[in-house]
């Protein structure tokens, strides 16, 4: 019983890091559907007064998606073994991505200043915490971008290929869809 | 083997450069393994002593003078979270799992070490944190273990005019981030470094509780830590995620509108699988023990993990059994009460294939097998009060009182215990290559398994006498008769013993350390990688210079033809006769 051959392969053809950031991006997953859940559910209750949308979120949101862009560009640099290519994309990516953060915090300043204030309401206070909790994962990507970049431009060959800048690119994509849905459903309840 | 020894095959290693790398910021999982055992046994003594706090006032009450009502409430409360999280948590998945999966699955370390200790090292700062809270003003928040607010967050709750439940919900946090990051290493060590020949179905039974735990704590923690920072928010900010209007004498709060009932929802849909998350390595534990011990095949190795799957997904549809009185509608609760019966069904097919291993074999009786003995019965008593308390009409008269105190200390405080003694007194020579004390640990265990049912069996009887679980006093009422405090006198008595006797198994591990039999290289005659280390106890890289190659499934005892009675998974055919 049990003595069938052996399996040399790893799982799915994965590596190791691989791995652990898609298993990493389940948990924020959850982590996410758990936010969602207590707004919709929360947002049943009376003393729900809807937060206007800064018109902000949406060039935060294009600023994200060209970071999205640059990532790609990134790899396919990487694939090509364009080095200068894999460059412009992280440096792309990580402009957008820094703009994108700053962009949030605006928001919050401008919403805020509007009399928008985090207790004074739940949506508001459901507002501001849910796109910390995306932003404070997007700075979490901006960390593993700024090892990845400092390796790229010191010339590491590891960090030059398609699987290594790709996964970073796959956790930012990661990051726009999960601000995609979130965003949906701020501007839509 | 070279302890300096960078790489092996290609594979590059950590290389500790000296003390401090070794011993305390080690990336070896074996150390970090260690650390999480030292660190759990000593945070769970903390949590021992208080349940002898709690149990001097019930059964002695007001002879200390220093226990008044809030200082029990907050014994009662960190009690709970210290054993739940910081102590089985950390020392079944942490411990036994930074300890086993290399081990057993014959790498060389965890996929990311350094990670590892970065969760070891967050660990210990939650532990760090939560002891804290003893020592700030009014000292740690006595809202329960659930934590349910509104009082949790009030003003008027023991602790609450402090920073206890902040630093409790902190705590929290990073103990959940801890978890993360041991975690991903687990899933990833699991599905990319076995060994070659090891496919998932000849991992041994305790590699699948383990890597199923993990999930269930990485799908279950995140809404504990939603929930966490949400009441945070509420308790600081004063915002009302979970605060309904509240009036505080004659006053209005500020608060207004929340949902106590959605903190309960957050709170359980990771209580429960948190459940599974103890029960589940103890599972493991027991299957390893029961097969080496009683010399035999493990009944239904496929069946098990199966059962295993089937109970880890099962875990997230339960939650809702603990909130039946929280006003739920009668249809919910029938679905709740169902999913909760049928996950007895692959729980009892994992019970019904230890009785079938033991069924016949030729049964050892080691310390570790009296473990096993004693936790299936255990095991059983508390899993057929959980059939009781899962059916609403049932429940309702039951609930907040002693017979659920005496249902879960059984089913996942006691039995679990049980498991992890067990499984310590097994793997013990593998970690210090000497022997525990067989006396020493037969008189532990007698005085353990009997002093535990006499404390939680008249629990139940309590319980159905009516009397709730988190009253201070018992004495002021009249429908709580005499015999009730004489009982608790007694359930106190037994307590004090048990706790006691517990010195005796530290006694055994500090003296055996030193002064033990120096222990064979396979004492138990496992068929797990484990024990089939070059050195024993394994060094820096596990294997020396060659990883070893898997032939067989872990559970080859008795194979007819073969010299021994056991065949180790990584011994070839040809080598068998």
């Amino acid at each position: 019983m049990n003595n069938y051959p052996a399996s040399e392969k790893a799982f799915l053809g994965l590596n190791h890091a691989q791995v652990f950031v898609y298993v990493l991006m389940t948990v924020i997953s959850i982590l996410f559907l758990f936010i969602t859940n207590a707004y919709l559910f929360r947002m049943n209750f009376q003393d729900w007064s809807p937060v206007p949308i800064p018109s902000l979120l949406w060039f935060n949101t294009v600023c994200l998606a060209l970071a999205s862009v640059g990532m790609a560009w990134s790899k396919s640099g990487a694939k090509a073994a364009d080095h200068q290519k894999t460059k412009v994309g992280l440096a792309i990516a990580g402009v957008f991505v820094i703009v994108f953060v700053s962009g949030q915090t605006w928001a919050w300043q401008e919403l805020n200043a509007s009399g928008y204030f985090l207790s004074s309401n739940p949506a508001n206070t459901f507002f501001y915490l849910i796109t910390a909790l995306h932003a404070f994962h997007v700075i979490g990507g901006l960390v593993a971008w700024f090892i990845v970049t400092l390796r790229v431009f010191k010339g590491d060959a590891t960090m030059l290929q398609p699987e290594s800048v790709g996964l970073l690119g796959a956790y930012w994509h990661y990051m726009l869809l999960v601000w995609g849905v979130l965003f949906a459903m701020l501007i839509t309840t | 083997m070279d302890q300096n020894s960078a790489t092996y095959e290609g594979q590059k290693m950590y290389d500790p450069k000296g003390w401090w790398d070794t011993y305390v910021f080690s990336q070896d999982h074996k150390v970090i393994a260690l650390q999480y055992v030292c660190v759990a046994l000593a945070i769970g003594l903390t949590g021992m002593f208080l349940s002898l706090l709690m149990r001097m006032q019930l059964g002695f009450p007001g002879l200390f003078e220093s226990i008044d009502a809030g200082s029990y409430y907050q014994d009662v409360t960190m009690h709970g979270m210290i054993m739940v999280i910081y102590l089985l948590t950390a020392l079944f998945l942490g411990g036994f799992g930074n300890y086993l999966i290399p081990l057993m699955l014959g790498c060389r370390d965890m996929a990311f070490p350094f990670v590892n200790m970065l969760s070891f090292w967050m660990y210990f700062l939650s532990v760090i944190i939560l002891v804290a809270s003893f020592f700030v003003e009014s000292g740690p928040t006595g809202a329960g273990w659930t934590l349910y607010p509104p009082q949790s967050i009030l003003e008027g709750t023991p602790g609450g005019d402090g920073a206890g439940i902040i630093l409790m919900l902190a705590s929290l946090a990073v103990f959940i981030i801890a978890f993360t990051m041991g975690g991903l290493n687990y899933i990833t060590t699991v599905l990319q470094s076995r060994a070659k020949g090891m496919t998932l179905m000849r991992m041994p039974l305790i590699i699948w509780c383990i890597f199923l735990a993990t999930f269930l704590g990485l799908l279950a923690f995140p809404a504990l830590l939603v929930g966490a920072i949400m009441l945070i928010f509420d308790r600081v900010l004063e915002t009302s995620f979970f605060m309904p209007e509240i009036f505080k004498g004659g006053e209005v709060l500020d608060y207004g509108g929340g949902s106590p009932v959605l903190f309960q929802h957050l709170f359980w849909f990771f209580g429960h699988p948190e459940v599974y998350i103890i029960a589940l390595p103890a599972f493991g534990i027991i299957s390893e023990l029961i097969s080496v011990h009683a010399r035999k095949n493990i009944f239904g190795y496929n069946m098990m993990v199966w059962a295993l799957i089937a109970i880890a997904g099962i875990a997230f549809i339960v939650w809702a059994h603990h909130m039946y009185v929280a006003g739920m509608n009668p249809y919910l609760g029938f679905f709740f009460a169902t999913t909760t019966l049928i996950i007895a069904v692959p729980t009892a097919i994992k019970v019904y294939n230890w009785v079938l291993t033991l069924w016949n074999a030729n049964i050892k009786m080691t310390v570790p097998m009296l473990y096993c003995l004693a936790f299936l019965v255990t095991f059983l008593n508390g899993g057929l009060t959980g059939l009781f308390l899962g059916n609403v009409a049932v429940d309702v008269p039951l609930s907040d009182t002693y017979f659920v105190v005496g249902h879960f200390h059984m089913v996942m405080a006691v039995s679990p215990v049980l498991a992890l003694y067990g499984g310590l007194y097994h793997w013990y020579p593998s970690v210090t290559g000497r022997m525990l004390n067989d006396t020493l640990g037969k008189i532990h265990f007698w005085i353990t398994f009997i002093g535990t049912y006499l404390i939680y069996f008249p629990m139940h009887y309590i319980g159905f006498l009516g009397v709730p679980r988190r009253y201070y006093s018992n004495e002021q009422y009249d429908f709580i008769p005499q015999s009730v405090a004489d009982l608790n006198q007694f359930i106190t008595v037994c307590a004090l013993i048990v706790g006691a006797a517990q010195f005796i198994l530290l006694y055994n591990f500090v003296v055996s350390l030193y002064k033990g039999a120096i222990a064979p290289k396979n004492p138990w005659g496992a068929c797990t990688l484990e024990w089939q280390t070059l050195e024993s106890p394994p060094g820096h890289g596990n294997w020396g210079e060659q990883l070893p190659v898997v032939y067989r499934w872990p559970y080859e005892y008795g194979l007819p033809g073969a010299t021994s009675d056991f065949v180790p998974q990584n011994v070839p055919d040809e080598q068998i006769t």
